[in-house]
């Protein structure tokens, strides 16, 4: 062996560190910076246009979710979303909950409401499920209007929704004020991206894309091609429950608005612009989206670039821009080009 | 192993099957069903594997009446059946969607079904991608997971060369051989099961014409009536 | 009183049976479902709006579902087709960016406000048939969506391309082998659609009004239609249709507060009962 070759041989030998390792460290390095660096770096609004961003991020990420692994797009994220909102101070308002408990307590009623929901609908073809889950977020819009409820709900004023006492340990300011409240978006936006990830990786998601792809085939194998779909519904529906629960100790606020069709289609579009089939691509399409929708301001302008980027980002780039970014990184590499799942 | 009984499969006003009895005898069976087109072949495996709900008439497996179970419990239970229309997961690797049946199925040695059916060569290959003769052996590998007892195939030739079903259906007078198994395989291509089943069943317009050994079946002068007739 | 909620029934009715017809046969034909249907309606409505007040209402009845016939070829070549290897989904998002962008392109040229358009003379007034006094507009609605089903029955069951739409509709691979020419024929069945819409658009001005949310209020209307009539069933879909401008029509005058939701629970019940709906479509798997 020349000389050259045992200097190589050598280097490998001494420098060794298991990808994974390295794979950890930089994520950790990432999310340690991102956590506590943008206030530094960042003005207020800028923080406050990310925190929105991480928001529709996650609930981006749920839709997202479905969508790739299971072939169902749901429309109803948003009635999770807002709903999960009025819950939360209805709680607090009506069974004198402590917030923590609040919170507890409408994340059961969502997880109950999608699994009844889901049990319902599942049997259905895509289609219909996606109409049914239209139908049944714009009833829960509707339901909040209603005068019966007005009590509740304050009807088309929407809701002021504040809490006294601690949720986590951390007081409502925390939530409230952009600055505090990144730290808390961006490490639960990680926690749930991570959870995503966990599932998608798993047992349970090889089988949701196999039924996606041939659910037929499926039950010829002996499988039950409807839990596992449910179960999913079930996830995407307590996802899109915490985000809105970070977004309403954020805002303080919850109306109509927060749990119409424009939010849910906003998500829809969030993930495509950031590529469905990965964690972070929902994340990076919803800050994307916020970021564009506050320079592009007049409303007709920001709804017809919503029409072009759901045709740019599904004919142009399938992937989404984080899918198109690995494509890109993976052929400077020499590899293959990784099809999405 | 498996008993038909007076089945009938009608869509609307076409009546694909009237009133079929047929008994397949256990283990170690391969036993050919053949018949001119339109003689109700698919809607028979179509009723017994489960895909399609018969209008009347039962069907017993092993003893049971099965006529109400869903397609994955007849599955589980180890009525396996491979499909006349390739029917496999085009994105996954044949590994992968080899190795998801065999978990579900709590069988672990997938390796003697990639050897049956040759599949070595292709296992990290997407399904779409590989030649349609190999989508079929997967299409049967992933019938033949789990252990299967009973095997019903669809027209397994579809789409091959004689050379190629021939050997497709060796392949498979072997694994029935060894493994003890029945199979019932639906086919036209009539020389290929004469060659291999040991009992062949004649079905014309959705009625039993005449079951018995291959050189009765060719000899019977109702079942050359049936073809002749029909000669389209 | 109950005469004049079947009627109008009939009458909204009519106009959702041309556009969820043309919605259903892209859908059977292609399996994509064409989310800027509601879209082409609108195009449809505001081109009558400005051929009517250049040239009259009759004019405008023929101009638009021609136009609109282009405007659908021009999707089938331009969308359809080169996507056609995509999944549905993919494809049915991109008619559903593509018909955003339609509208707002609409909104920018017309405005935003409602605008309305008169019946023409010949049609305006009020007759009495049958011990009910009603709209001529109406009536001549009623008859167009009558005529429409008719002119569909005929195509469909006496006519060798509308032949070859039931049986790509009821098993896409089988028609395939039979060397049907499935492209053709999508371009024959989306500019038709198109032009269906375009005839809507245009009869839905003197009836409803021509404003910048009608391409939303259409294509959620035309979605529940379809679903609950069930995937490649045209009969299904006029039946649907027919409940569909029943349970609308009658919601708003008994329960004015649901109104709006009635279709939701109808389209819930019917999938309660019948999964796959109503007709009796493409068989199953």
């Amino acid at each position: 062996m020349n000389g050259e070759a045992a200097a190589r041989a050598g280097f490998r030998r001494g420098a060794f560190v298991a990808p994974w390792i390295l794979a950890v460290a930089v994520a950790l390095l990432v999310f340690l910076t991102g956590a506590f660096a943008p206030p530094y770096i960042a003005t207020d609004f800028v923080l406050k246009l990310a925190d929105s961003g991480l928001l529709l991020g996650i609930l981006a990420l749920a839709v997202a979710f479905l969508m790739s692994q299971a072939g169902l797009v749901t429309l109803g994220a948003a009635s999770v979303y807002g709903g999960v909102g009025y819950l939360f101070a209805l709680a607090m308002s009506e069974w004198s909950m402590s917030p923590l408990g609040a919170g507890v307590v409408a994340l059961i009623v969502v997880l109950i409401y999608s699994a009844i929901l889901g049990a319902l609908i599942i049997r259905t073809t895509p289609l219909a499920f996606m109409m049914l889950t239209l139908a049944a977020g714009e009833m829960i819009s509707h339901a909040v209007l209603l005068d019966g409820l007005r009590d509740y709900t304050s009807g088309a004023d929407g809701l002021v929704v504040g809490f006294r006492g601690t949720f986590f340990g951390l007081e409502a300011d925390n939530f409230a004020d952009p600055i505090r409240f990144w730290p808390i978006i961006w490490t639960s936006a990680w926690g749930i991206a991570l959870a995503v990830l966990l599932v998608r990786r798993s047992r349970l998601g090889a089988i949701l894309r196999a039924t996606r792809q041939n659910e037929e085939r499926m039950r010829f194998s002996g499988f039950d091609t409807y839990s596992p779909r449910l179960a999913a519904f079930v996830f995407v529906n307590v996802i899109a429950g915490v985000c809105g629960l970070l977004h309403v100790l954020n805002s303080g606020f919850v109306s109509q608005e927060s749990l119409g069709l424009g939010v849910s289609t906003n998500a829809l579009v969030a993930a495509l612009i950031g590529g469905t089939a990965t964690s972070t691509g929902p994340l990076v399409g919803g800050l994307i989206f916020a970021f564009a929708q506050d320079q592009f301001g007049a409303r007709g302008f920001t709804q017809l670039l919503t029409g072009l980027a759901i045709v740019v980002f599904i004919v142009i780039f399938p992937g989404g821009i984080v899918g198109a970014l690995g494509n890109f990184v993976r052929r400077i590499g020499g590899g293959r080009r990784r099809e999405v799942d | 192993m498996l008993e038909i009984d007076k089945l009938s499969v009608s869509y609307g006003t076409v009546h694909a099957l009237q009133e079929v009895d047929l008994t397949i005898a256990g283990k170690g069976t391969m036993h050919g069903i053949i018949g001119p087109n339109g003689a109700g072949k698919s809607s028979l495996l179509d009723a017994v594997s489960g895909r399609r709900r018969p209008t009347a008439g039962a069907i017993r497996y092993r003893g049971e009446n099965i006529t109400q179970r869903s397609v994955a419990w007849r599955r589980r239970r180890g009525m396996a059946r491979s499909f006349q229309r390739t029917n496999i997961f085009q994105d996954l690797t044949v590994r992968e969607q080899l190795s998801l049946v065999a978990w579900r199925l709590g069988d672990e040695r997938v390796g003697d079904v990639i050897e049956a059916m040759d599949l070595r060569d292709c296992l990290d290959e997407k399904a779409g991608r590989i030649a349609y003769g190999v989508q079929r052996r997967v299409d049967v590998a992933l019938a033949l997971i789990g252990r299967p007892l009973l095997l019903l195939m669809d027209e397994p030739g579809a789409g091959l060369s004689a050379e190629e079903t021939l050997r497709l259906f060796q392949h498979v007078r072997d694994l029935v051989d060894e493994r003890e198994i029945a199979a019932v395989v639906v086919e036209h291509d009539v020389d290929a099961i004469f060659a291999c089943c040991g009992v062949v069943t004649v079905l014309d317009l959705g009625r039993h014409l005449a079951t018995g050994s291959p050189a009765a079946i060719r000899a019977d002068q109702r079942v050359i009536k049936a073809y002749l007739g029909s000669a389209a | 009183m109950i005469a004049l909620l079947i009627a109008n029934s009939l009458a909204l009715a009519s106009l959702l049976i041309m556009m969820s017809s043309g919605l259903a046969l892209i859908y059977g034909l292609r399996d994509v479902i064409n989310f800027g249907h509601g879209a082409l309606y609108m195009l449809g409505a505001y081109l009558g709006y400005s051929i009517a007040h250049a040239t009259g209402f009759w004019v405008a009845l023929v101009a638009s579902p021609a136009l609109l016939a282009l405007v659908g070829a021009a999707l089938e070549y331009l969308a359809l087709r080169p996507l056609q290897r995509r999944s549905h989904i993919e494809v049915a998002l991109v008619t559903l960016g593509l018909g955003i962008i339609l509208g707002q392109a609409l909104i920018f040229v017309y405005g935003g406000e409602a605008r309305t358009v008169d019946a023409p003379p010949s049609l305006s007034g009020s007759i009495t048939v049958l011990g009910l006094t009603y709209p001529v507009y109406r009536i001549f609605l009623i008859g167009m969506g009558l005529g429409s089903c008719g002119l569909l029955a005929l195509w469909l069951n006496f006519t060798t391309s509308g032949l070859h739409v039931r049986a790509v509709s009821q098993d896409p691979s089988v028609a395939r082998m039979m060397g049907i020419n499935a492209d053709r024929l999508s371009l024959l069945v989306t500019s038709l659609s198109a032009a269906f819409a375009g005839v809507a658009g245009v009869l839905a001005g003197p009836y409803l009004s021509v404003d910048p949310g009608m391409d939303v209020t259409m294509i959620v209307s035309c979605l529940i239609i379809v679903v609950i009539g069930g995937a490649g069933s045209i009969a299904g879909t006029i039946v649907a249709a027919l409940l569909f401008g029943f349970v609308q029509v009658a919601g708003s005058v008994f329960l004015p507060d649901f109104a709006a939701l009635a279709p939701y629970a109808l389209l819930m019940l019917v999938l309660l009962v019948a999964p796959r709906g109503i007709g009796r479509g493409r068989a199953p798997a």
